[in-house]
């Protein structure tokens, strides 16, 4: 809590210094904000690794889960926090899996740390700026290496499906499989 | 300004320190000299740049990328995959990190990952892009691409590679490279196993729907005879191919396929297989005879839903000594607890393998570091638990539903294979099959292969008397089986029953005209009673399916010769010795219709050959003897007139033969 706050104090101070310290950057190297939600009822970052089996497998889902609901004003974004992983890579990654969403990078994890994800695949949605949810995809996943043939839980979607038809959302969590982002 | 900022970077750097500590004290395990040893000798296999794993671990930059992984995956023992558990038997390139190992990873992670000296760090391994052991003698190659769909349950799909060799090739060993000479890929294909098929069962099974290959995890090939490989064909990524040891090469014939099965894990995307397979020969021929046992008890699969604990159990009582030398275990997503041993006749108990943990990707053949001495009279033991609650997540269906045996990923399979090597001079397969076969019927007592089978382990012992019952028992089954009927006549044949054999072999005819076995055998019961006429429509009909039979051409060269008709008799052995250069009847054959028709110095060759393939042949030798005598070759014929003498003391014409020859010596 400390260091963010004072990091915030920092880059007012000394702008210039710190100008890529922090940030959300999209493939071009432009400094976005994907939570600035205007047009949108809803923004969904998910957390990939261009290398990441698991996040990887959940591609075509991913991909499903975004066009459902794109009507709905909802916003998906793959959001790339590896700082190892370069703009090239993720064109290729994007080309490779047939992903048509937008791709950030998040090299200094500052949506890592805003939304709490711990690996990948993992997901993050927010409403009016508010974080409602964050956790797995579904629950294909029991552990590494352990996997149902199918979800039985598609937390994500119904997540999308309470925001889409506009109920109440409660916020909450849950605990994703995948590779440590670190 | 100044002094406000100031303070700001001693509250970061205090920060960064509680976060980050970098403090290292003298002890703390480094990269370069604790960890790399490590993930070289464990992991480095399939994690090396174009490795069969997603991502690398062999240096320092890749490792500190991943240190909780590394911690969370070891301790979890996820990886690296090593299923069986420890104290139960050790096996050769067992990849199992000791507890001390893994605390190791442990503090190296809480010590802030230091990389240490690099004076320290050991030379990294290396690795070959392409095949393993070097370039193949043969490559075959999946006649068609197979497309994985990008998402979903993973595939079991089987292919069919003919092996085009034109004559018999042993080989030592096989390597498959899954993506052909595509990169990466091994990722995807988690398993295969190789089947030799020699009967064209694979192919007739991929016929059956248009797509390249068919489905099911483990396929049966059934056999018409008697002919175990008795080698395990696994691969799984990261590890160097198997070579044979010198003399238990297998046997390659021509028109034999490979069946490649694969285990192949959607990806994300979709992906292509063209994968292919590299053989390496050996000119040494196969004289260490192992062989496969199986035990298993699908037929008491049938598991309720919501059972958190089923139980099946099989055994098998050793007719001989044999060495176990791997063993393979086999379930499908409701296994979890695996078990194989052994009581010996004294009472003691060998463990063969336990796996508590069963997680089907992750299935491999072991083989012992020593191989597993069992005494003829133990008993081999396996007991395979079932989890068909919904609290196995890898249970194929939600909710849970009754389970039962079969080849689909939603059937369940308990198959414990072991590769043993049968002690003693004689060979001892027999015996092992006809256990195995008997112990089948104990479990189910109307199997049609079973007593075929059994029936054909015995006819090759020549009890043919016992082969007959376990025959018309397989026909009680299987009323139409043309290939029972033929067995089930050879063996009456060979007790004399020849009205009987007749009857049977034109049984299978009747059932399957173009079956050769039958007409060939009934042919040559009709020739031994010299009903030539019957026999060559029988012959002449082979060669219309199977021009290319060298046995059916020396016979039917046979039958013209009994007619008198040299002309196509030796047509027919011709045809025979260019089919089939080392098939010693037809040499003899066609050296002797060469010698009726004169023509000595084109016999002669055929002759030598044909004792040099089967020296024990008295005719042949007596045969020799009177040609070379006409050639006035006495000193040589009276040498294979005393072979023949020799061989077969009752010969009175090889006699008469020897002692004129001895005459004109002197």
């Amino acid at each position: 809590m400390l260091l963010t706050a004072a990091l915030a104090l920092v880059c007012t101070v000394a702008p210039g210094f710190f100008t890529t310290f922090a940030q959300v950057i999209d493939l071009s190297g432009n400094v976005v904000d994907p939570l600035k939600t205007e047009g949108n009822k809803a923004v969904v970052l998910v957390f990939v690794r261009t290398d990441c089996p698991i996040s990887n497998r959940y591609a075509l889902e991913v991909k499903r889960i975004a066009e459902k609901y794109a009507p709905d004003k909802i916003k998906v974004y793959l959001i790339y926090a590896g700082a190892d992983e370069t703009a090239d890579a993720i064109q290729q990654h994007l080309r490779a899996y047939d992903y048509n969403l937008a791709a950030l990078r998040d090299p200094n994890h500052q949506l890592v740390k805003t939304t709490g994800v711990k690996v990948t695949p993992e997901a993050a949605v927010f409403v009016q700026g508010k974080q409602v949810y964050r956790g797995r995809i579904d629950n294909r996943f029991v552990a590494f290496g352990k996997l149902r043939p199918a979800p039985t839980t598609r937390d994500l979607e119904q997540t999308l499906e309470a925001v889409s038809k506009g109920r109440t959302i409660m916020r909450r969590t849950t605990t994703a499989i995948g590779c440590f982002i670190s | 300004m100044t002094p406000f900022r100031y303070s700001i970077f001693i509250v970061l750097i205090a920060a960064f320190a509680a976060v980050n500590p970098r403090a290292q004290s003298r002890s703390a395990p480094t990269f370069n000299q604790h960890l790399a040893p490590i993930l070289y000798e464990y992991c480095a296999a399939c994690h090396h740049p174009g490795g069969s794993a997603p991502f690398s671990l062999l240096t320092y930059q890749d490792a500190k990328k991943r240190g909780k992984l590394l911690t969370t995956v070891t301790q979890s023992r996820y990886m690296p995959p090593w299923l069986p558990e420890p104290g139960h038997r050790e096996f050769a390139d067992a990849r199992r990190l000791s507890t001390a190992q893994i605390k190791l990873l442990q503090a190296w992670v809480d010590a802030g990952m230091p990389e240490g000296d690099a004076k320290h760090l050991p030379p990294a391994p290396q690795f070959n892009a392409g095949w393993q052991l070097g370039k193949p003698d043969l490559i075959v190659k999946m006649n068609e691409r197979f497309t994985i769909p990008a998402t979903g349950t993973d595939v079991f799909r089987n292919f069919v590679l003919p092996i085009p060799v034109e004559k018999t090739r042993f080989v030592k060993a096989v390597e498959i490279l899954p993506g052909g000479s595509q990169k990466g890929i091994g990722q995807i294909v988690h398993h295969a196993n190789i089947l030799i098929d020699r009967t064209g069962a694979a192919r007739r099974m991929d016929a059956q729907d248009a797509e390249p290959g068919f489905g099911g995890m483990e396929v049966s090939i059934a056999s018409d005879s008697f002919d175990p490989d008795g080698h395990f064909l696994f691969w799984k990524p990261g590890t160097v191919p198997w070579v044979e040891p010198e003399g238990m090469a297998w046997r390659c014939d021509p028109g034999t396929d490979l069946v490649l099965n694969m285990h192949l894990q959607p990806s994300g995307k979709p992906e292509t297989i063209h994968a292919e397979i590299g053989l390496y020969f050996t000119d040494t021929p196969q004289t260490i005879f192992p062989m496969l046992l199986q035990l298993e008890h699908d037929g008491k699969l049938d598991i309720p839903p919501g059972k958190k604990e089923f139980v099946i159990t099989d055994e098998l009582t050793l007719p001989t000594d044999v060495d176990v030398l791997g063993v393979y275990p086999h379930a499908h997503y409701l296994g979890q607890d695996l078990q194989g041993w052994a009581i010996l006749p004294n009472g003691t108990r060998q463990n063969l393998i336990r796996i508590t943990r069963w997680d089907l990707n992750w299935q491999a053949v072991y083989k012992y570091k020593q191989p597993v001495f069992l005494p003829k009279g133990s008993k081999v033991m396996m007991r395979f638990v079932y989890d068909n609650s919904a609290a196995n997540p890898r249970n194929p269906h939600q909710p849970p539903q009754r389970v039962r045996a079969g080849n689909r990923s939603s059937e369940e399979m308990g198959h414990l294979w072991l590769q043993v090597l049968p002690r003693g001079k004689d060979d001892a397969r027999p015996l092992l099959q006809e256990a195995l076969m008997r112990r089948r019927l104990e479990k189910y007592p109307a199997d049609y292969s079973a007593h075929f089978n059994l029936g054909a382990v015995l006819q090759a012992q020549e009890k043919h008397a016992e082969a007959i019952t376990q025959f018309q028992q397989a026909l009680q089954v299987q009323p139409n089986s043309f290939v029972a009927l033929t067995n089930l006549g050879a063996s009456l044949q060979a007790l004399g029953q020849l009205s009987e054999a007749r009857a049977a072999y034109q049984q299978a005819i009747q059932r399957k005209p173009d079956y050769a076995n039958a007409r060939y055998n009934l042919a040559n019961l009709l020739l031994a009673q010299s009903r030539i006429d019957e026999a060559i429509p029988h012959l002449q009909a082979i060669l219309q399916f199977q021009p290319s039979d060298a046995g059916t051409h020396n016979s039917l060269g046979s039958a013209y010769g009994m007619q008198g008709n040299r002309t196509k008799a030796e047509e027919h052995f011709q045809q025979a010795v260019r089919l089939q250069p080392d098939n010693a009847d037809a040499r003899t054959n066609l050296a002797f219709v060469l010698a009726l028709q004169g023509k000595f110095d084109e016999s002669i060759p055929h002759y030598e050959a044909a004792l040099r393939l089967n020296p024990n042949n008295a005719d042949a030798h007596n045969q020799f003897g009177v040609l070379l005598a006409r050639k006035g070759r006495m000193k040589e014929a009276a040498e294979h007139f005393a072979q023949a003498v020799k061989l077969n003391p009752d010969d009175a014409g090889a006699q008469e033969n020897l002692r004129k020859a001895r005459a004109l010596i002197k």
